[in-house]
């Protein structure tokens, strides 16, 4: 299936094959002169995101080893707060004093269900805590702190009855549980890169703007996985939203709720798109090539993510994945602030194609991509370079100008010189090829004299020809003058 | 004097009876019902909308008209907004628009009036290309699209041109206005659904365009004035002799608000018959030929597939930053508001 796609779209096929062939990363890892618990603590990263891991370790090595400890210390948490086999009265606990458990050398846990896919990270994380302890203590103090934030705020909606059974509520309590998950991610990731002097301290500051990059992944995410987390019990769609086109999420299944569902994952979509021009601004900042790359290729996915769930009926039925080949398509583009914009406007673009005025979401899907687009214009203005072309295009045009006008008879005589070469020519080729074929018996004397005798059509019949055609053609533009006309004599708005 | 709102006691609305000096006039008196109101224009209605509000008839190409009319209100600030409705020839666009700014101005300043906002358009720099997220920067075009907005160029310059310490002047330039009150884009787009005409499209519809709701234009107006007559004069340097773009800073796809008006009317079109661009253009001329030898005025032009296909819109950045301008009504809810007042008209034309 997979390969039968691809020979569908060669340029994907082709896109993968490069990236596997030659993307070099740019700052490679080198295993040998590492330590046999960082070694590990990768092979566990390994395990637990294979993408994730990819990234990471292209990083700046100053940052490589803090962001790997920070993901797997937020994976741990992670795994102990999805376990529903551990009872709420032990999780509670390690979950508020997670941190504090960073710095209990020896510790680990082994209670995990036997399901649990990242068990195996949690009965070895006294190798993770030891290499936590030998980073600097900025680095910790900055994971300690996030983890601390995390840790309670999960235990909270673990205790909270109500999120786990209606699940989340309002677009307010959507926004503060998609912190808790993923924005304080973003913070916690934007303190390391402050902090590390690799980028501007500043970053450490901007947590609306970090905020944004959590929150645009994980409610994509969250929109993508409606059907996974249906099956598992899980509610994250805001009930402010989704109550809006059916009495109970489990109904967006049923085809006869189609209209319904789309419209409402049209609504979704718009209430994520909103943070796309935080993330533009966020990572027109960086500096350091690894960590954009870093921050850009998971907001790209992001955006073709969206894109790709954007009134789209599987969703309601299946996990819906962008292509392999356009995921790798879209990791060796988005090098640089510009290209990445490119992307946000394709897919954008794509949102923009798929809307429908039959969504009552129409005109602020239209907004919200306009808001895109005005974005990337006032980054990267293209009217600039239309003003400066037709700069450039008067100018050449003076110059011309000013070049015929200093030769006016060179200029002439040259024009003068061709056109009577091309006269005497075409005079040559036509006596030539009337002499020969009257040498093969060409009788042009009889063609002239009939032609001479030929009777015109009369002045009625011209007439009445004309009026034909005109009538067609009349028909013709009176259709598509009066639609034309009416729309673009609208749009020619005038003050009274 | 603490608890004023505005730096203005009061105002001669000049266009006051029209589609956005209408407006103006309402969102004044909504916003300070204290501020005295004149409303000048060429024709006055037999029952005036407001009780409060002195009318008065005048040609604002006479010098006696406006004389008469500024002394007997003795107006704080003009906020000037007379044009003529689109379809009239040169003559009556150059006349009104340059000549009639001129007089004012003159007046105005004989007459010891501090201040004008003087109603110019976003069309003032447009030449027939894109415009995409221009700001005040971009320059007039030599050669104008055409005499309405050579015109209007014309008298924005003339009436920034008269800006000084004794009379402070700026203009506004509001793009797509649309609202209650619309005579010619909501109505339009309502036409082209009574004549089943809503599948045809021009171009590729990626191109933005900005509208403006007409309330959100009248209270940059209010903005501007009350900025104009501020007792500070670093506030007032920033605004006197300066032209301000003025949109809902939400720019869409051009085809996007007529597909939006309809679908608020219950029609949705399945299919669109797409018209690429070139081949638009070359039609038009078709069109422009037949209409030439006919004798008739051409419907469908070139110029207006250039139109609909272009990008037309603006970096209010500017209106921002020094008149605090921001739309207070959405795009929505101005289809909405324009859409229920179509509705009320109707009733009364069928009572």
């Amino acid at each position: 299936m997979g390969y039968l796609e691809l020979l569908l779209r060669p340029s994907e096929l082709r896109a993968i094959t490069q990236y596997k062939t030659w993307h070099q990363p740019l700052h490679a890892r080198d295993p040998t002169t590492e330590s046999p618990n960082r070694v590990r603590c990768y092979e566990l990263l390994e395990l637990t995101s294979r993408s994730f891991s990819a990234v990471i370790q292209e990083l700046q090595p100053e940052l490589r080893e803090p962001v790997m400890l920070f993901y797997l210390v937020l994976r741990g948490l992670d795994t102990i707060e999805d376990d529903m086999t551990i009872p709420m009265e032990k999780k509670e606990p390690l979950l508020r004093e997670f941190d504090g458990i960073l710095e209990k050398k020896g510790w680990t846990f082994t209670e995990n269900g036997p399901n649990e896919k990242d068990r195996q990270l949690l009965v070895e994380f006294d190798v993770v805590i030891e290499e936590f302890l030998a980073i600097k203590p900025n680095y910790q103090e900055v994971i300690k702190d996030i983890t601390s934030k995390m840790g309670n705020g999960m235990a909270d909606y673990a205790k909270n009855a109500s999120h786990n059974i209606n699940g989340v509520q309002t677009v307010e309590d959507y926004d503060l549980y998609c912190h808790y998950v993923a924005g304080l991610v973003g913070e916690g990731l934007s303190r390391l890169f402050g902090t590390s002097g690799i980028e501007d301290p500043r970053y450490a500051d901007l947590t609306d703007l970090s905020n944004s990059m959590g929150l645009f992944l994980q409610k994509t995410n969250i929109i993508r996985d409606f059907r996974e987390d249906l099956d598992d019990k899980r509610r994250f769609w805001p009930k402010e939203i989704w109550s809006k086109y059916c009495a109970d999420l489990s109904e967006f299944a049923d085809p006869a709720n189609e209209a319904a569902a789309l419209n409402c994952i049209s609504e979704m979509t718009l209430d994520a798109l909103r943070h796309a021009t935080d993330c533009l601004l966020y990572l027109s900042g960086l500096r350091d090539q690894s960590v954009f790359n870093f921050c850009a290729i998971p907001q790209v996915m992001a955006i073709s993510t969206l894109a790709l769930v954007f009134r789209n009926r599987d969703v309601f039925h299946r996990n819906v994945k962008i292509r392999k080949g356009q995921a790798c398509a879209m990791i060796m583009k988005a090098k640089n602030l510009r290209s990445v914009c490119d992307i946000f406007l394709d897919y954008t673009r794509e949102i923009h194609r798929k809307n429908t005025p039959s969504d009552p979401n129409f005109l602020a899907i239209s907004i919200a991509c306009g808001k895109i687009e005005q974005w990337t214009e006032t980054v990267f203005p293209s009217q600039k370079r239309l003003m400066l072309q037709k700069a450039e295009d008067a100018r050449k045009r003076a110059n011309e100008l000013e070049a015929a006008g200093r030769n006016p008879d060179g200029g002439v005589s040259d024009a003068t010189r061709m056109a009577i070469f091309v006269i005497l020519f075409w005079v040559g080729v036509t006596v030539l090829m009337t002499g020969v074929a009257t040498l093969f018996g060409a009788r042009f004397d009889l063609a002239f004299k009939r032609i001479w005798e030929m009777k015109w059509p009369s002045a009625e019949e011209l007439a009445a020809n004309a009026e034909k055609v005109g009538k067609v053609v009349g028909s013709a533009t009176e259709t598509i003058t009066r639609t034309a006309t009416v729309v673009s004599e609208t749009t020619v708005v005038r003050e009274l | 004097m603490s608890t004023k709102k505005y730096n203005f006691n009061s105002a001669l609305v000049i266009g006051g009876c029209g589609f956005l000096g209408g407006h103006i006039v309402s969102h004044i008196l909504d916003s300070d019902p204290s501020i005295s109101i004149s409303v000048m224009d060429l024709r006055i209605p037999n029952t005036p909308p407001h009780p409060s509000v002195a009318y008065h008839a005048g040609d604002i190409t006479s010098l006696d008209d406006m004389t008469r009319i500024i002394q007997s209100t003795r107006p704080d600030v003009i906020i000037h907004t007379a044009s003529p409705v689109h379809g009239m020839g040169r003559d009556i666009y150059f006349k009104v628009n340059v000549e009639g700014t001129r007089t004012i101005c003159r007046a105005a300043k004989a007459e010891g009036v501090k201040a004008m906002v003087f109603t110019s358009s976003a069309g003032v720099v447009f030449d027939g290309d894109d415009l995409i997220n221009v700001d005040e920067s971009a320059p007039i075009p030599v050669v104008a699209m055409d005499a309405y907005n050579d015109s209007k160029a014309e008298a924005e310059k003339l009436a920034l041109g008269a800006n000084c310490d004794e009379f402070r002047v700026c203009a506004i330039r509001p793009a797509g206005l649309f609202g209650e009150g619309d005579r010619q884009l909501i109505p339009g787009m309502l036409s082209v659904l009574a004549n089943g005409q809503t599948h045809f499209q021009l171009g590729d519809n990626l191109n933005l365009f900005d509208f403006t709701y007409i309330l959100n234009a009248a209270h940059a107006h209010l903005l501007a004035a009350n900025q104009i007559l501020s007792p500070d004069p670093s506030i007032v340097s920033t605004v006197a002799g300066e032209a301000f773009f003025i949109t809902n800073a939400s720019p869409i796809y051009f085809w996007d608000f007529p597909r939006t008006l309809w679908s608020h009317l219950s029609h949705v079109s399945s299919r669109h018959l797409i018209l690429p661009r070139s081949l638009a253009v070359v039609l038009a001329g078709a069109a422009e030929c037949w209409s030439w030898i006919v004798g008739k005025e051409p419907g469908f032009t070139r110029f207006r597939v250039k139109f609909s296909c272009a990008n037309r819109y603006y970096n209010i950045g500017k209106a921002r930053r020094v008149l605090g301008y921001e739309p207070i009504v959405g795009l929505e809810e101005g289809i909405r508001r324009s859409l229920a007042w179509v509705d009320e008209e109707k009733a009364k034309e069928g009572k």
